[in-house]
């Protein structure tokens, strides 16, 4: 019998980079977890920095922040939108070599990326403090994805563009206009560069990006990874395919315009602010219509849940998106902000996001795919629910942590005696969060506990096995 | 096989016995359908008060304490107003949560009745209310490590409670609980987010905003 992956003339998926990618996106989720795990213990004991440059708080938060957004995040966006654009176009990637270079080419960039953070090279731009090689490096393998991505969908055999795709999509062409324009910037040498932007306007770029960048990849990049994989997992058709397209345009009509949230009762003008705040509130709409469409699709498909360890993950994903998409646009209402703002309750709350929904939807995905990647059971269910429990405990108790933390210091730093002086110093009030860091360091190694049992479940299930071959179905005229 | 009608009331000693005897409390409420006056007046009133009477008692006497040396201190009138006003929240709480579980009945096959629903959220909050006795001592972390236990407990009642108590499946029961969860983070949020509007409009702590 002849092999279909040695046969050239028999057309078959290009998913050998996607087994790649999806390792590459575990291994740097334990890596970025790890760096996260260690940059809050610093903040209990500060002496963990063996007073090494490298290992600092500030260069460690930041590598932290990059290896996950980047690294797990955009490995897994990109694995999983090379595997779905396939199945949905029924069609092999354009150009599958172009698409190795973009696998290889990310890991390179993050890893230089990394490494050059810890060296303290730093533009100071939040979630863009790549210096300028970089920056040119990354558009380049963003175009390159864009080529595969979008080449794949010109070539495809199915009429209608499935809704994944358009998310998938909106992440390429979004990020590659964000990236660029905040990334606009005077080379000094060639680790400095100096932004091309300044003071107010420089803010207003750059959270223009910032909030985008949450937008497009953390929520519109990870709803296309739930609207193509859920389906499959739940084998049900979405539920409201009509709502998912609506959802789409009213999100990504809405959500560019909210970045200036981030900017209130800052030197930006007011009515910016109040615009930023007014499309962040209506944002709830467009969110929750993806994530009723989420619920609604698994609701009927309950009877998987005897047998799949990853519809869980994928279940509770949704509420925390939920919870996540409403708590960003409460926070962004002036009134709340004032308390809430300079408070470890955004950090809470960009957490109840970043593991609540990405971490856990993206496991959820892991825990479908890498099976059926090398046409293996996965090693053990058992461990999976293990990791379920962990990864729940883990996030609950660092949202609730950093609650009780954020909302302290936010009373603490605004409180008043009674000859209306503030109340509390900046070292009395960083010292009443202590309790609260031993708490969340806590959650975060249960959380990162969880995801190496996850990554060992995947060793086991891998080892020995090659990618298996899987060919286009035949489909009949009338649907192409 | 003739099915017996059910009847209108609740457990007896429903309070009591739910914290030693959880399961036998779900299935006998699983063949009840109690009104939902009676569940009010019986349980969730009750349960409602205790969280704001023992913070105010707290309050009054030891002040927020969240780390500093110096606790915070509320005037009287302020902090019986914050009260009232957390008492009315919390009612607003067990009732919104029951109508949204009835809500979602038909979605994931349960039964209607909304004394039903309304039982199995008083019963997943009375840890809970439970729990607040700790607001005697307003100090907020040890107020955190306690209710964290108390709300896996809460959270516990709910997987467990609700396919039984609301006759469905405990697969559809897992999705309607978890559904239930991210309603209830909200609503949670909701009243941290309304907690921080009531300060800065004056029913709170002197705050230099």
């Amino acid at each position: 019998m002849v092999d279909p992956a040695k046969n050239l003339s028999v057309e078959i998926y290009s998913d050998r980079m996607v087994t790649v990618l999806v390792m590459f996106s575990i291994f740097w989720s334990v890596v970025g977890m790890l760096a996260g795990v260690y940059a809050a213990a610093q903040l209990i004991w500060p002496v963990l920095n063996f007073d090494l440059p490298w290992l600092s708080f500030g260069r460690l938060r930041t590598f932290h922040t990059n290896v996950v957004i980047f690294g797990f995040g955009v490995s897994a966006l990109m694995g999983t939108a090379y595997y779905s654009v396939q199945r949905t176009c029924h069609v092999r990637l354009f150009s599958p070599n172009l698409a190795w270079f973009t696998c290889w080419a990310w890991q390179i960039a993050i890893l230089i990326g990394g490494l050059s953070l810890l060296a303290g090279y730093n533009t100071s731009k939040e979630y863009a403090e790549l210096e300028w090689p970089l920056d040119i490096a990354i558009t380049l393998v963003w175009v390159c994805f864009g080529i595969v991505f979008f080449g794949t969908i010109a070539k495809r055999k199915i009429k209608q563009i499935y809704i994944s795709n358009w998310f998938y999509g909106a992440l390429i062409i979004v990020i590659a206009m964000l990236h660029i324009v905040n990334n606009l910037e005077v080379p000094v040498t060639l680790t400095k560069s100096y932004s091309l932007y300044a003071g107010a306007q420089d803010a207003i770029v750059q959270w223009w990006y910032g909030h985008n960048a949450v937008g497009f990849l953390l929520t519109g990049g990870f709803l296309g990874m739930m609207y193509y994989f859920l389906p499959k997992q739940a084998e049900r058709p979405i539920w409201s395919y009509k709502l998912s397209i609506v959802a789409f345009w009213a999100f990504t009509y809405s959500y560019i315009w909210a970045g200036p949230h981030h900017l209130h009762f800052n030197a930006i003008p007011d009515w910016v602010q109040n615009l930023g705040m007014l499309m962040s509130i209506i944002l709830l709409a467009p969110s929750w219509a993806s994530m009723i469409n989420g619920i609604m699709t698994v609701s009927t498909a309950w009877e998987k849940l005897r047998t799949d360890p990853a519809l869980k993950f994928i279940v509770l994903a949704l509420a925390f998106y939920g919870l996540a998409t409403f708590e960003g646009p409460m926070l962004a209402i002036k009134s709340v902000n004032i308390i809430s703002h300079f408070t470890e309750w955004t950090v809470g709350h960009v957490h109840s996001g970043a593991l609540g929904w990405n971490a856990l939807i993206t496991f959820g995905t892991f825990y479908f795919l890498v099976p059926r990647l090398v046409g293996a059971k996965l090693y053990s269910v058992r461990l999976a629910n293990i990791h379920f429990w962990l990864a729940l405990a883990g996030t609950i108790l660092y949202i609730v942590a950093l609650w009780g933390a954020g909302v302290s210091q936010g009373v603490l730093w605004l409180s008043l005696d009674e000859l209306g002086e503030l109340r509390y110093s900046f070292t009395e009030v960083m010292a009443a969060m202590n309790p609260y860091y031993l708490l969340r360091f806590i959650a975060g190694l249960i959380f990162l506990i969880g995801a190496l049992l996850m990554y060992y479940n995947f060793f086991k299930t891998i080892i020995g096995r090659r990618t298996i071959a899987v060919r286009p179905p035949v489909i009949a005229e009338a649907v192409a | 096989m003739i099915n017996a009608p059910m009847k209108n009331t609740l457990p007896s000693c429903l309070l009591v016995r739910l914290f030693f005897q959880p399961t036998k409390i779900f299935t006998e409420l699983a063949e009840l359908t109690p009104p939902s006056s009676l569940v009010f007046f019986k349980a969730a009133l009750w349960l409602g008060l205790l969280p704001p009477i023992f913070a105010y008692f707290g309050t009054n006497k030891f002040g927020w304490r969240l780390g500093t040396v110096e606790p915070i201190f509320l005037r009287e009138e302020i902090l019986l107003s914050i009260s009232v006003v957390y008492f009315c929240v919390l009612l607003i709480g067990f009732l919104s949560s029951a109508l949204v579980s009835r809500w979602m009945s038909k979605t994931y096959g349960a039964r209607e009745s909304f004394g039903a629903h309304f039982a199995m959220v008083t019963i997943v909050g009375a840890p809970l209310a439970v729990g607040s006795i700790i607001h005697l001592y307003p100090d907020v972390f040890i107020n955190i490590l306690v209710f964290v236990p108390v709300v896996l407990w809460s959270m516990y009642l709910l997987y467990r409670g609700l396919p039984i108590i609301l006759c469905t499946t405990p697969e559809r029961g897992m999705l309607m609980a978890s559904s239930l969860i991210g309603y209830l983070l909200v609503a949670f949020v909701s009243l941290l987010g309304i907690t921080v509007m009531l300060w800065i409009n004056g029913l709170g702590p002197s705050m230099g905003v």
